[in-house]
């Protein structure tokens, strides 16, 4: 349950992130380049939601450990 | 649960390493590699027919200065009919204008009639933008025109030397997004079907282990298929002009997404361990019957905006070149390796804390 909670925590995240892209950032910023910023939104969505992901086992596994040492 | 010592590179094994090196690689030559010579604005878009028109033509990644004065340009109706520009005259190396006289007369009879920009010379090779110019119809029509049509043809035309990406139109620069998109998709299909297959070891085996595993695996796949599904709607946003267009691969690949969720949440409600992994395995390779279907037949039997639906080809000609090829497959193989890397430690996680609360 707590995986699926991070999960959803990610997009509500990228939602979030597009939905204000499209206040600060404009149509005419993600068109720009010939749509190159399309392609940062891609690789940033992956990387950070593939790294609050890591964040999240990592605190998982600590707290074992924790719980290992107190036993 | 450590990897053993033996075959292991400063702890890792070989193939964690090599995963790290080959999403380097693509993470790489996906942002590096140029895309070839293109055309993303031509104006005015219409032109009538029996007139002159100069076109104004906007490139991207060009170079027309190298070549001034062997710029050449053709407007195509179909196939053969074309008409060759009059004079073109480059301004710089991304504009140039073109000076087409359109006939008064058309070998076939349309309302409009489209007409694609095609520009060719040496250092850029040839570039293609479809239905740059519609021709409206003259008032006066002079048969002694349509000779005009078949004069020319489109040929000697060069090809662009070197490792590049192919310019598609709308498309452009997103066309990397193929690196990034399309492999969690892979990545999900390929770890829900060795979670299938874990179950379906459960089924026979009745080891809890294999459920764990079972569920290690959906976790990380669900994270993928819902990387795919956001990445997906990024990218249509900039290129179908919506993050949801309602079209079909879209409905059947968030279809398919919710049944995996409801997976885990029909798992987090029983309370009996064995009840619970037998549900799931049931459950799971169930839901994995129909993820064929979902993702691969019915997007196949309507019409979709997405590539390798319904009539649109994927995978293949411009879409998917040689050169692409050379980054696309590895990035396949570096996620699907690096979605069972995170499996496992999933799955070593949750056996950690098993063997801790027993």
């Amino acid at each position: 349950m707590k995986h699926l909670k991070v999960l959803f925590f990610v997009v509500l995240l990228a939602v979030a992130q597009t939905a204000q892209a499209e206040g600060v950032v404009t149509a005419d910023f993600m068109s720009s380049i010939g749509k190159i910023y399309v392609v940062a939104g891609v690789c940033l969505v992956i990387l950070i939601a593939l790294f609050v992901y890591l964040y999240q086992l990592d605190r998982k596994i600590s707290t074992l450990e924790k719980r290992f040492k107190n036993e | 649960m450590k990897d053993t010592a033996s075959n292991t590179i400063f702890g890792l094994a070989p193939w964690k390493w090599a995963s790290m090196l080959i999403l380097i690689y693509v993470f790489i030559a996906g942002w590096l590699v140029p895309l070839k010579p293109g055309i993303i604005k031509v104006t005015p878009e219409k032109a009538i027919a029996g007139e002159s028109v100069v076109l104004e033509v906007t490139g991207y990644n060009s170079s027309y200065v190298s070549d001034t004065a062997q710029v050449r340009a053709w407007l195509r109706l179909t196939g053969d009919t074309v008409l060759l520009a009059q004079h073109v005259q480059v301004w710089d190396n991304r504009r140039l204008t073109a000076t087409f006289y359109i006939p008064s007369v058309f070998p076939m009879r349309q309302e409009a009639y489209p007409l694609t920009l095609i520009l060719d010379h040496d250092t850029d090779g040839t570039s293609v933008l479809p239905n740059a110019v519609f021709a409206v119809p003259a008032e006066i029509q002079n048969p002694a025109e349509m000779s005009l049509w078949f004069e020319n043809k489109v040929e000697r035309v060069h090809e662009k030397a070197g490792i590049q990406f192919p310019f598609r139109n709308i498309l452009s620069e997103t066309i990397r997004n193929t690196y990034f998109h399309v492999p969690m998709w892979f990545a999900m299909i390929l770890l829900f079907a060795v979670s299938a297959w874990y179950s379906l070891r459960y089924y026979r085996k009745g080891d809890i282990d294999f459920d764990q595993k079972s569920v290690a695996f959906i976790k990380v796949g669900l994270l993928f298929g819902i990387l795919g599904l956001v990445t997906g709607m990024l990218w249509a946003k900039n290129t179908w002009n919506a993050y949801w267009s309602w079209d079909v691969k879209q409905n059947m690949s968030a279809i398919a997404l919710l049944i995996y969720a409801a997976l885990m949440v029909m798992r987090s409600s029983v309370e009996d361990d064995m009840q619970k992994a037998r549900l799931t395995a049931g459950y799971n390779m169930f839901a994995f019957a129909l993820l064929i279907p979902l993702l691969f037949i019915i997007p196949r039997m309507t019409d979709s905006l997405h590539p390798g639906n319904g009539g649109n080809p994927a995978l293949g000609g411009e879409d998917l070149d040689n050169t692409m090829r050379m980054v696309f497959y590895p990035a396949v193989i570096g996620f699907i390796m690096l979605g069972i890397w995170i499996s496992q430690l999933v799955y070593r996680t949750e056996k950690l804390k098993r063997k801790l609360g027993s």
